[in-house]
């Protein structure tokens, strides 16, 4: 077993290395073996293929000085096939200062969402185009307060998310167990619950930019819709009031950047035209 | 404009007295207390060119008072105006102005009313009095105006004279 011949490996490794305490690890000894020196390129290997990043910098702690694009180049075939692993090799090796936030690398946090090539997307789902003669922009998400580099104020944006009240409200809860709810009632959830609230679809809202203060913007009206349309919730038509008004849902002129951009494909759009034609219903 | 080093003071200055508000120390709510009379956490200190917060970070953003006048009786109102603009126009292509004159008025004020609903929210999108209390006033009355002359004209020449399809009529063949 692999499993024994690992342990018995570390046992005798540590012996040897004369350790002072155990060091517990899950991990196979062959990952413990230092990484041997640089070999010098063999004739096989990969040319290096040198892209440029372009990456918008602007540090808080000198204020006078105006925000620039900063170049970066790097060898594609020494990186990782995404922008953030590009982010992160610049991060790493060249310049520690850059600033960015980035979490879980998959597309399920909604950390890096930054504007790449003039589209807002999240960095670690965008794949760097090869394309050696194009350099690639990146951008912190428009028109939003910037706090350092690639990292943009989100207070405003959550604010708004705790305004339509994303939890289910309802008065009378089920005498025993859990709400129930028919294939069809939970089928009306798929593409609104998925969202991760990465902010690309509001950033890239004309209407989000000019009103931000009063109006929600489509992250935030597609969660309130996430919780308009579900069976199990009693307040839909508290959550409709409130949006009676010239702003909050209004401001929304079906211009639809929100769907085109969103990079977990759902559309905000949609679950917008859903609650002022349910609203019109009324 | 405020001057970087201004700014940089003053952001300074907030920093020091968010951490002064929300730190958990023992007398932070004395603190409070000497730093606005009400007692209650003060608002957040206004940095020149950043972002304003109504209440804290933690609180969610206010909604206006609810008025369906201005939310979804407004919307439908619009979308049905201007799904209704659509057969009206059709109507013009095939009817003569002059012998349908209550048509010719009805697409006349439907078009007025159509224009004066997208230029509001052109105004409303760009020029609203929260944010150019002077602009935004001229704006919002200068609209107004013009639209209530485009309805006493509309009507003047509806009445008086050949009517809006037939001039349309007119100056196409011209």
């Amino acid at each position: 077993m692999s499993f024994a011949t690992g342990i018995v490996a570390r046992q005798c490794r540590r012996s040897a290395l004369g350790l002072p305490r155990a060091i517990s690890s899950s991990a196979k000894a062959s990952l413990a073996q230092p990484v041997p020196p640089e070999q010098p390129p063999s004739p096989q290997a990969k040319p290096p293929l040198i892209k440029e990043f372009k990456i918008y910098r602007w540090n808080p702690d000198e204020p006078e000085k105006k925000p620039s694009l900063q170049s970066y180049k790097v060898d594609l075939n020494q990186c990782g096939p995404m922008i953030l692993d590009a982010l992160i090799k610049i991060k790493n090796e060249m310049d520690p200062t850059l600033t960015f936030r980035r979490s879980c690398r998959e597309g399920i946090c909604g950390s890096c969402a930054m504007n790449i090539d003039g589209q807002n997307t999240l960095a670690c789902l965008c794949r760097i185009d090869r394309a050696e003669t194009k350099d690639t922009k990146i951008y912190p998400l428009p028109h939003m307060y910037v706090v350092k580099d690639l990292v943009p104020d989100l207070t405003l944006f959550f604010k708004q998310y705790k305004s339509v009240e994303p939890y289910l409200k309802n008065d009378n809860p089920p005498e025993k167990g859990e709400f129930l709810q028919t294939q069809e009632d939970r089928k009306k959830l798929d593409g609104l619950y998925e969202c991760i609230l990465c902010a690309c679809c509001s950033t890239s809202c004309p209407s989000y930019w000019w009103n931000q203060d009063v109006y929600l913007g489509p992250a935030a009206l597609l969660h309130s819709y996430r919780w308009i349309a579900d069976s199990r919730d009693s307040y839909a038509a508290q959550r409709k009031e409130k949006l009676q008004n010239t702003f909050s849902l209004y401001r929304c002129h079906t211009i639809l950047n929100c769907s085109r951009t969103c990079p977990k494909g759902l559309e905000p759009g949609t679950a917008i035209a859903k609650i002022k034609l349910e609203m019109a219903a009324e | 404009m405020i001057s970087a080093t201004a700014r940089r003071a003053l952001l300074a200055q907030n920093r020091q007295l968010l951490r002064s508000q929300f730190t958990p120390i023992v007398g932070g709510r004395a603190r409070w207390a000497a730093t606005s009379s009400s007692g209650t956490p003060p608002e957040s200190v206004y940095v020149p060119g950043g972002p304003v917060y109504k209440g804290s970070v933690n609180d969610p953003t206010p909604f206006p008072t609810p008025s369906k006048a201005h939310g979804s009786h407004h919307w439908a109102f619009e979308r049905l105006l201007a799904a209704g603009l659509v057969p009206l126009t059709g109507v013009a292509f095939v009817t003569s102005g002059s012998h349908y004159p209550v048509l010719d008025g009805v697409l006349a004020l439907s078009l007025i009313v159509h224009s004066h609903i997208g230029f509001d929210s052109v105004v409303v999108d760009y020029l609203d009095t929260r944010k150019k209390p002077v602009i935004g006033q001229v704006a919002k009355w200068g609209l107004r105006a013009a639209t209530t002359a485009a309805l006493v004209g509309v009507y003047q020449f509806n009445t008086n004279d050949i009517g809006l399809t037939e001039l349309i009529a007119k100056v196409w063949t011209a």
